[in-house]
C-alpha cells in the first residue's frame, strides 16, 4: 500500500497539519510502511458475520437531567489564550468558512 | 509520614534522569502545602506519588510531554488524583513521558528524554518512562502511568519495578488525557507489588463521570497465599518463540519453576492470533488519538504558535509546530485508516480482529486457566537512538503487551532477574475483573523469584 | 417545459433540558458567553461524556409521535471536523446506527391535499457553540455555552413538492413536537434549525438530479422564500444550458438571494466511527413505553376528537388544537361552561386575540372565562358587555361578576324595570307606536334601540323585545 506524496498532503490537510516540503517523502514512505504493516489484518475474512469488540460497560448509564456545579477552579479567561470580553478570540476565518 | 523537605529532596537527588518535569521550586512549595492539607485516616496518608503528565492535576502543569501544551494548567483534577488525595496521598510532581503517550522508550518527549536509572545510555521504556525511572531509583514508593499498549508493563520491566494495568473500566479515565480512547487505562508503579496496589486499589471504583468505567466497589486487596497451590498458570506459545532473547527465556523458565515449586500447574496454551495483535493495534490507536487529538487547536488553551494571519494557518502552525514527529506521523495514520475509502478496510477490520484476539483469551480462560504468564518485553532496555529511525521498530517491543490493551484485560510486569545488569520482566495477564488473582500470584512469585539475579 | 421541484428537509431541535446532553451544564438561554461550560463542553484534555437520561426520553418521545421504528440498541459516534465553536474538533452524533428510522409526518398541501411525508431518521447529537464573526474586527468571537446542548436531527425524505410545502411541513413539525412538549421549537431562539436539500427535474422525469443544500433560513416565512430563490436559481441554470453542481447555498434574507457557501479545498470526510468514550445507547422496552405513555395526545387525534366529542367544525377544531396550551384552555373553559360551541368562539376569538399581543398568555383564567360565557347565555351580560369585562378582566384581573357590577354592564332583567322603561319609551313615541299597530312590525327594533338608549344599554334587549310585543300587541 504505497502512499503517495499528494495523499499524505491530502490527509494532512484534514487533520489540520502543517507538514514540511522535505519531511514529505521520509513521511509517505514511513506511512506506507505503517500501512502495510497493518493490511496484514485483511487475514480477518471481510464478512460482516465477526463482530467487533470493545470492552466497557455493555450499555449507557443514564446521567440525572440537573444543572451541577462547573468543577473548574478558574474559568476561560485564565487559560484561554486569546479572551476578550467574555469570549475565546481567534483570527478571522479567512477560506475557512 | 513524610516531611515535605525529605520527599523533595529524594526526588531532586534524581533530576539527572530528567524524570520529572516540574520544577523543585514548585515542587517543595506544592508539597507543603499539600502535607498540611493532607487527610491522617487517609489509607495513603502521607505516600508521595508521582504523576505521569498526561493526568490532569490542579497542583503543577500538563503537558503531556507536549510543546502544544507547553505551561499548560489543567483547572480541574483527574478522579484518580482526587482518589489519591481524598487517601492522604502527597502528589510528588508530574512524570516526563512520550508525547501524548505515544511511544515506548519516552525519546519522544519534547522536554527530553529519560535515562534509564542503571544505564544512563539506555532508555527506560515507554510512555510512561519517568514514572517508571522515579520508582526504580527510589525517588518516590509508586507512581501513576497510563497504558494504551503496554506503557506501564513495559517500562516496568525495563527499570526493575512492578507495573500494573488494571482491567479496561476498572479506573476511571476521566482526567486521562485520551490517546487511544478505547485502549487506555492509567496503571500504577510500585517498588513492590503492595505499593502498587495499595495505590491501585485506592484509584480504582466507580465514577459518575466516565461512562466506561464500570459501576463497581473499589478494587479489594488480596491477602498474601501461602503457595500458588490451586492456581492454573497458562504459557501462551506465541509469546515463546524461537528467537526470544536467551536471557528473557531464562528468566522467564526460572520464573515457571519456581511457580511449579510454589504449586501452580503449568500448562501450554496457543493465543492464535498473537500475530496480528501489534497491526490491530497500530490501526485502533492512531485512528483514535488522531479525533483526539483534534482538540489541541490553539483556540482555547495551551500556547498559540507564531502569529496567525487567519484561522487555517493558526490550526496548522500551531498543530504543526506543536506536536512531534511521532505524534503527527500518527494522526496522519490514524485520520488516513479513518477517511473515506479506508475505513472498512482498516478500521473495521481491526476491531474484528480485536474480537478474535479476545476471543482468544476467552478461549482459554474458559478452559480452567486462571492467569497467563509470559515475558513482557522480547529483551531488556536498548540503547537511546537505537529505535529511532524504523517507527515499526519501535512497535515491535509492544508486541506482548499490545494484547491485554486490545482485549480489555488486566496485566501486570514483575522484575524476574537480570541480562547483565539490565532488569528483567515477567508478565502475568489475569481475567477481566480478577485483579485480585494476578496480584495474589504476584505476592507469591515477589516473595521467591530472585529479581536482581542474573538469570 | 415544467419542472418539478423535490424538497427534503434536515431539521435540527433543539430538546427541553436542564442540563446538557453530556454534562451538568445548564442549557438557559441568554446567560453572559462562556459562563455555562465545564472541562466536558469545553472540550479540557482528559475530560469525558456522560449522557442525559431525559434528553434521550424527549428524543425518543419525539421518534414515537413521528410513528419512527425506535431501535433499543443505537450507537453513537464521532462526526471529526474543524471550526472553533466544536471544541473537540468532532461532534457527538450518530451515524449507521441511529435512535430510530421510517417515520411519517402528515401534513397539509394546499397544492395536493394530504401529504404523508417520510421522516427517514432521527438522531440524537449534541450542539456546537456560537462563532460571532461581527463583534471584533478581523476575528472571531466565540461563546461555548451553546455547546453540548442537546439535539435531535430529523431527516425528511425529498417528498415535499413545493417551498410553500416545505413551510407547511415545518409548520406541522413544529406544532407536533411542541405539542409532546420536547423542544420549544422557536427559529428565532436557534431551538429550530433547518437545512433543506433542493433539485428540479422536468416532469414525468423519475430520477433525482443533483440537489444543493440551502443554508441559514432563519425563519419559516425565508423558508418559503429561500426555496423559491434556489429552485428558480436552479431551473433559470439548466433551462440556459448549464448543471447543477452539488454545493451548499447560502440564503440571505437581506437580498433575498442565495450564494455559494465559499468553497473548501476538500470536500468533507467526517470519518465517522463509533464514540469510544461511551457504550452502546440500549433502551429497554420498559423506557420506551414510559416514553410512549408520557405522549400526550397528538394534535390529529385531538382535532378529531374536538370535532366528534363538542360538535366542532373541522375548521374551528384545528384553530383551538393549534397548540396545546390554547387546546387545553378551550377544553377546560369548554367542560366548565358547558357551552363548548360558545367556548370555541370565545377563545377563537377574544382569549387569542388578547394573547397575540401579550406574548401568548392567556391572561383569563378558565374558570372566569367560564362565567363570562355563562352570564352572557344567561342574559345577565349582553355579548357586547361580555366582551368589554373579558377586556376588563384580562388586564386588570377580578371576578367577572364584580366587575361587570363596577363597569355597570350588568343588564337588568327585573321585568318591572324593563317595562317601566318601555313604557316610557312608547309614551314619548306616540307616532311610531300607531304605525306600528297598523302593521309596520318592522319597527320593533326601533323601539328596542330607544328601551336600550334610555337604559343606558342595560336593559335585556330580549327581554325588552318581549315587553315591547305584549306592550304593542293589539
Amino acid at each position: 500500500m504505497s502512499v503517495s506524496r499528494d495523499e499524505v498532503l491530502r490527509i494532512a490537510q484534514l487533520a489540520e497539519l502543517d507538514v514540511d516540503e522535505e519531511t514529505l517523502p521520509t513521511l509517505a514512505e514511513q506511512m506506507s510502511r505503517i500501512l502495510d504493516y497493518a493490511a496484514q489484518l485483511s487475514a480477518v475474512p471481510a464478512n460482516g458475520a465477526v463482530r467487533v469488540f470493545v470492552p466497557g460497560p455493555d450499555a449507557i448509564r443514564f446521567r440525572a437531567d440537573q444543572v451541577t456545579p462547573s468543577g473548574l477552579a478558574f474559568g476561560p479567561d485564565e487559560f484561554a489564550p486569546a479572551f476578550k470580553e467574555g469570549f475565546f478570540v481567534v483570527p478571522k476565518l479567512g477560506q475557512f468558512e | 509520614m513524610s516531611d515535605a523537605k525529605a520527599v523533595a529532596d529524594r526526588l531532586v537527588k534524581a533530576k539527572r534522569l530528567n524524570a520529572l518535569l516540574t520544577p523543585p521550586k514548585d515542587l517543595r512549595k506544592s508539597l507543603n502545602t499539600q502535607i498540611a492539607a493532607a487527610r491522617p485516616t487517609g489509607v495513603l496518608y502521607g505516600m508521595p506519588v508521582a504523576v505521569k503528565d498526561n493526568i490532569c492535576t490542579l497542583e503543577f502543569t500538563t503537558t503531556c510531554g507536549s510543546r502544544i501544551l507547553e505551561g499548560y494548567r489543567s483547572p480541574y483534577e483527574a478522579t484518580a488524583v482526587a482518589k489519591l488525595k481524598a487517601a492522604g496521598a502527597l502528589i510528588a510532581g508530574k512524570t516526563n513521558c512520550d508525547e501524548f503517550a505515544m511511544g515506548s522508550s519516552t525519546e519522544h518527549s519534547a522536554y527530553g528524554r529519560v535515562l534509564h536509572p542503571l544505564d544512563k545510555t539506555r532508555v527506560p521504556g515507554g510512555s510512561s518512562g519517568g514514572s517508571a525511572a522515579l520508582v526504580a531509583a527510589g525517588a518516590v514508593p509508586a507512581a501513576l502511568g497510563s497504558e494504551t499498549g503496554g506503557s506501564v508493563r513495559q517500562p516496568a520491566a525495563f527499570c526493575g519495578v512492578v507495573g500494573i494495568k488494571p482491567t479496561y473500566g476498572r479506573v476511571s479515565r476521566y482526567g486521562l488525557v485520551a490517546f487511544g480512547s478505547s485502549l487506555d487505562q492509567i496503571g500504577v508503579f510500585g517498588r513492590s507489588v503492595h505499593d502498587a496496589a495499595r495505590v491501585l486499589s485506592v484509584i480504582s471504583g466507580r465514577d459518575p463521570r466516565d461512562a466506561t468505567c464500570e459501576d463497581r466497589d473499589p478494587l479489594r486487596l488480596p491477602t498474601v497465599p501461602e503457595s500458588l497451590q490451586g492456581f492454573v498458570i497458562g504459557l501462551p506459545k506465541e509469546y515463546f518463540p524461537p528467537e526470544l532473547d536467551p536471557a528473557v527465556r531464562r528468566a522467564c523458565d526460572r520464573a515457571i519453576r519456581i511457580m511449579k515449586e510454589l504449586g501452580a500447574a503449568v500448562r501450554e496454551v496457543s493465543l492464535p492470533h498473537t500475530p496480528y495483535a501489534v497491526p490491530t493495534y497500530y490501526v485502533i490507536a492512531p485512528a483514535e488519538a488522531s479525533s483526539n487529538l483534534a482538540r489541541y487547536d490553539g483556540v482555547r488553551y495551551g500556547p498559540r504558535f507564531s502569529g496567525a494571519a487567519d484561522l487555517r494557518s493558526l490550526y496548522r502552525s500551531t498543530r504543526g509546530q506543536g506536536f512531534g514527529p511521532e505524534v503527527r506521523r500518527r494522526i496522519l495514520v490514524g485520520t488516513y485508516v479513518l477517511s473515506a475509502g479506508y475505513y472498512d478496510a482498516y478500521y473495521r477490520r481491526a476491531q474484528q480482529m480485536r474480537a478474535l484476539i479476545a476471543q482468544d483469551f476467552r478461549n482459554v480462560f474458559d478452559r480452567g486457566v486462571d492467569l497467563l504468564f509470559t515475558p513482557t518485553v522480547p529483551s531488556p532496555a536498548f540503547k537511546a537512538g537505537e529505535k529511532l529511525a524504523d517507527p515499526i521498530a519501535m512497535y515491535m517491543s509492544d508486541i506482548f503487551t499490545v494484547t491485554a490493551n486490545l482485549a480489555g484485560l488486566p496485566a501486570m510486569s514483575l522484575p524476574i532477574g537480570r541480562a547483565k545488569g539490565l532488569p528483567l520482566g515477567g508478565q502475568l495477564i489475569g481475567q477481566a475483573f480478577l485483579e485480585d488473582e494476578m496480584i495474589e500470584a504476584a505476592y507469591a512469585l515477589e516473595r521467591v523469584v530472585p529479581a536482581t539475579d542474573e538469570a | 417545459m415544467s419542472w418539478e421541484t423535490i424538497i427534503g428537509l434536515e431539521t435540527h431541535v433543539q430538546l427541553r433540558t436542564k442540563s446538557k446532553m453530556f454534562c451538568g451544564c445548564s442549557t438557559a438561554f441568554g446567560a453572559p458567553p462562556n459562563t455555562q461550560v465545564c472541562p466536558v463542553c469545553l472540550g479540557l484534555p482528559g475530560a469525558l461524556p456522560m449522557a442525559n437520561g431525559a434528553a434521550i426520553g424527549l428524543a425518543v418521545r419525539g421518534a414515537l409521535a413521528l410513528g419512527c421504528t425506535v431501535h433499543p440498541k443505537s450507537i453513537f459516534a464521532r462526526k471529526n471536523y474543524f471550526y472553533p465553536d466544536l471544541p473537540k474538533g468532532y461532534q457527538i452524533s450518530q451515524f449507521d446506527q441511529p435512535l430510530a428510522t421510517n417515520g411519517t409526518l402528515s401534513f397539509l398541501s394546499s397544492e395536493r391535499g394530504i401529504v404523508n411525508a417520510t421522516i427517514v431518521r432521527l438522531h440524537i447529537e449534541e450542539d456546537a457553540g456560537k462563532s460571532i464573526h461581527d463583534r471584533f474586527a478581523k476575528a472571531t468571537a466565540v461563546d461555548l455555552n451553546r455547546s453540548g446542548v442537546p439535539l435531535i436531527e430529523i431527516v425528511g425524505g425529498p417528498d415535499l413538492r413545493s417551498p410553500a410545502e416545505a413551510r407547511a411541513y415545518l409548520l406541522t413539525l413544529k406544532q407536533q413536537l411542541e405539542y409532546i412538549g420536547i423542544s420549544d421549537c422557536d427559529m428565532e431562539k436557534g431551538s429550530l434549525r433547518v437545512d433543506a436539500n433542493v433539485s428540479v427535474r422536468r416532469a414525468g422525469e423519475m430520477a433525482l438530479n443533483t440537489r444543493t443544500e440551502v443554508k441559514n433560513i432563519n425563519s419559516f416565512a425565508f423558508v418559503e422564500k429561500a426555496l423559491s430563490v434556489e429552485r428558480d436559481r436552479q431551473i433559470a441554470l439548466v433551462e440556459s444550458g448549464g448543471t447543477v453542481t452539488q454545493q451548499t447555498m447560502l440564503y440571505d434574507s437581506k437580498e433575498n438571494s442565495v450564494r455559494p457557501q465559499r468553497s473548501k479545498e476538500e470536500s468533507h470526510d467526517y470519518r465517522y466511527f463509533p464514540e469510544p468514550d461511551l457504550p452502546p445507547l440500549v433502551l429497554t422496552p420498559e423506557f420506551v413505553a414510559e416514553q410512549q405513555s408520557e405522549l400526550p395526545e397528538l394534535p390529529g387525534a385531538k382535532r378529531d376528537r374536538f370535532v366528534a366529542s363538542y360538535g366542532l367544525s373541522r375548521e374551528h377544531a384545528a384553530v383551538v388544537a393549534a397548540t396545546r396550551a390554547v387546546a387545553d384552555y378551550f377544553e377546560t373553559v369548554a367542560k366548565t361552561s358547558a357551552e363548548p360551541q360558545h367556548a370555541a368562539n370565545w377563545v377563537m376569538t377574544e382569549a387569542l386575540a388578547d394573547a397575540k399581543d401579550h406574548n401568548d398568555e392567556l391572561r383569563v383564567s378558565p374558570a372566569a372565562l367560564s362565567q363570562i360565557i355563562g352570564l352572557v347565555k344567561g342574559g345577565t351580560l349582553s355579548h357586547q358587555a361580555g366582551k368589554r369585562v373579558f377586556a376588563e378582566v384580562a388586564a386588570k384581573g377580578g371576578d367577572p361578576r364584580s366587575v361587570a357590577e363596577s363597569l355597570g354592564v350588568i343588564q337588568v332583567a327585573d321585568t318591572n324595570v324593563v317595562a317601566g322603561w318601555v313604557t316610557d319609551v312608547l309614551g314619548a313615541h306616540p307616532t311610531e307606536v300607531a304605525r306600528y299597530k297598523k302593521g309596520e312590525v318592522k319597527l320593533l327594533p326601533f323601539f328596542v334601540g330607544k328601551v336600550m338608549r334610555l337604559s343606558n344599554g342595560k336593559a335585556d334587549p330580549k327581554l325588552a323585545q318581549r315587553v315591547l310585543e305584549e306592550k304593542l300587541a293589539p
